[in-house]
């Protein structure tokens, strides 16, 4: 088993995770654990199963065999409710809903009964822009009109919002510009935040403490710290 | 006013004009013929046999007759509506039979019962086309409404569990695509309403006319069962995909994939 992190607090572990399609392994024999402030790469060919690691974790994709547990408690029906609200999923294509402009988009989630009473006010909210480097006055700004960096990044934003900690990242670089990746990587470094990203950029991997390898749905090499030529 | 018949024989004369849009579709190679004439038998064996069968229905005018009769197009549209929807029948026949039992039994008992009042109240000439136009536009609300829903919920399944892990609730989250299944399937009926006289007489109204009724009460017939039809939908697709949810979702709250598609 490997722990990946900075704290001794284990957040997200796989232990011999085996998922299975149309009576195919997806995932065989994952195992891995990222403790509380990992940065954590995925990495590997197209459908090598990164991605399907992060569906397990949202409870898109359900193990076969072997036991996934988030703070843990295992992941099962019972708990999924409670992991999917501690994280914050953000894909190649940010969901922005129906929200015509980036302020309806940060709100999002605060329309939701449960996070009603959270509605940020309007500092919080530009502070919170501005630690992705984006300006104030995009809030005004039709989603239509924005990049798809700036999307991701107004994706992010509103994880932060929500004082998430814990963010799954699906080729979330692919859209950013390097200036972008870099203030990404920069806030996500603090200690506080835990991620567990599928990229395939190098600046990204080189920034994160811990590259897992995937190979046909197995691990095929894990770097941390240094061997990863970081921390 | 009698209704003008048509001779047997000049009604299959009239099959010959099909030969246009055959040889039009020849033509532009649309690769149809097949199904022209697999659907013009089909229409005729199918309209011949339902003729004897309403003939034989109206003259014994029996209410358990009548209603045998509607719960077998009932089936027929239910069975449709899946199907052509593309899901599994073993799952979702039954939320379909309920869904549209619930809209054409709900809205046609308050039409007949209390607009229209026919004597007796199971009079077959009445309960029976009113029963066949309210499932006939049912069905096809139901097929749009149900294939939108669940293609978009499979396409778009991680905006769906994005939505969840937002705090969404199920409700919350599967309601973006509720909106989206209702909105195209509940669209032509708006339309029709919308342009009903200006752009075409309906179906029922020119059928009330040829028959000799005035036509302004062909036309109260028409505003009723274009009301009833519209609310039939609405509460149908409701019911239809709301009880369908709690099949086609598992304890994760994720799509049961396996026993959607067909």
């Amino acid at each position: 088993m490997f722990s990946i992190g900075f704290r001794s607090s284990m957040v997200i572990q796989f232990d011999s995770v085996y998922v299975a399609l149309d009576s195919k392994d997806i995932l065989s024999n994952i195992s891995f654990s990222v403790l509380e402030g990992g940065k954590v790469a995925l990495v590997g060919k197209s459908g090598a199963g990164k991605s399907s690691i992060l569906y397990v974790l949202l409870g898109l994709l359900i193990p076969t065999a072997g036991e996934v547990k988030f703070n843990g408690t295992k992941v099962d029906f019972r708990s999924i409710d409670s992991l999917r609200s501690s994280v914050s999923y953000i894909g190649q294509e940010p969901v922005l809903g129906d929200a015509e402009t980036v302020r309806d988009a940060l709100m999002l989630p605060f329309c939701f009964k449960e996070n009603k009473h959270l509605r940020p006010d309007e500092a919080a909210m530009k502070e919170t822009l501005s630690l992705l480097d984006l300006p104030a006055d995009i809030m005004d700004s039709s989603v239509s009109d924005i990049s798809g960096g700036e999307k991701q990044r107004v994706a992010l934003c509103r994880g932060l919002l929500q004082k998430k900690r814990i963010f799954l990242l699906d080729e979330v670089t692919s859209a950013l510009d390097k200036e972008s990746s870099r203030a990404v990587m920069k806030l996500l470094s603090q200690k506080q935040y835990t991620f567990l990203s599928v990229s395939h950029h190098d600046e990204w991997i080189a920034g994160c403490d811990t590259v897992i390898e995937l190979s046909n749905g197995e691990i095929s090499s894990i770097k941390t710290g240094a061997e990863n030529g970081n921390n | 006013m009698e209704t003008i018949d048509i001779s047997y024989l000049l009604l299959g004369v009239f099959y010959a004009i099909l030969v246009i849009p055959i040889l039009i579709s020849l033509k532009l190679g649309l690769k149809n013929i097949r199904n022209i004439v697999i659907s013009v038998v089909r229409m005729t064996v199918q309209l011949g046999l339902v003729g004897l069968y309403l003939e034989v229905i109206f003259r014994l005018n029996k209410w358990w007759l009548n209603l045998i009769w509607i719960l077998v197009m009932l089936l027929a549209a239910s069975g449709t509506v899946v199907r052509n929807a593309g899901l599994k029948a073993r799952y979702f026949l039954p939320v379909s039979i309920a869904g549209l039992t619930i809209g054409i039994f709900g809205t046609g008992v308050i039409l007949l019962g209390v607009v229209v009042r026919p004597q007796p109240p199971w009079d077959a000439a009445y309960v029976i086309p009113i029963m066949g136009m309210l499932l006939g536009n049912c069905m096809r609300g139901n097929i749009l409404a149900l294939e939108r829903f669940y293609s978009s919920v499979t396409k778009r399944e991680r905006e769906y569990v994005t939505y969840l892990s937002m705090g969404a609730s199920f409700r919350e989250a599967t309601a973006p695509f509720l909106r989206e299944a209702m909105t195209p399937a509940l669209a032509p009926t708006l339309s029709t309403m919308a342009t009903l006289g200006i752009v075409s007489l309906p179906g029922m109204m020119t059928g009330q006319i040829l028959g000799g009724s005035p036509p302004m009460i062909a036309i109260k017939y028409q505003i009723a069962i274009m009301i009833a039809i519209f609310t039939a939908i609405v509460v149908s697709i409701v019911v239809t995909l709301l009880l369908s949810m709690r099949i086609a979702f598992n304890k994760y709250r994720t799509l049961k994939k396996s026993i959607i598609w067909k």
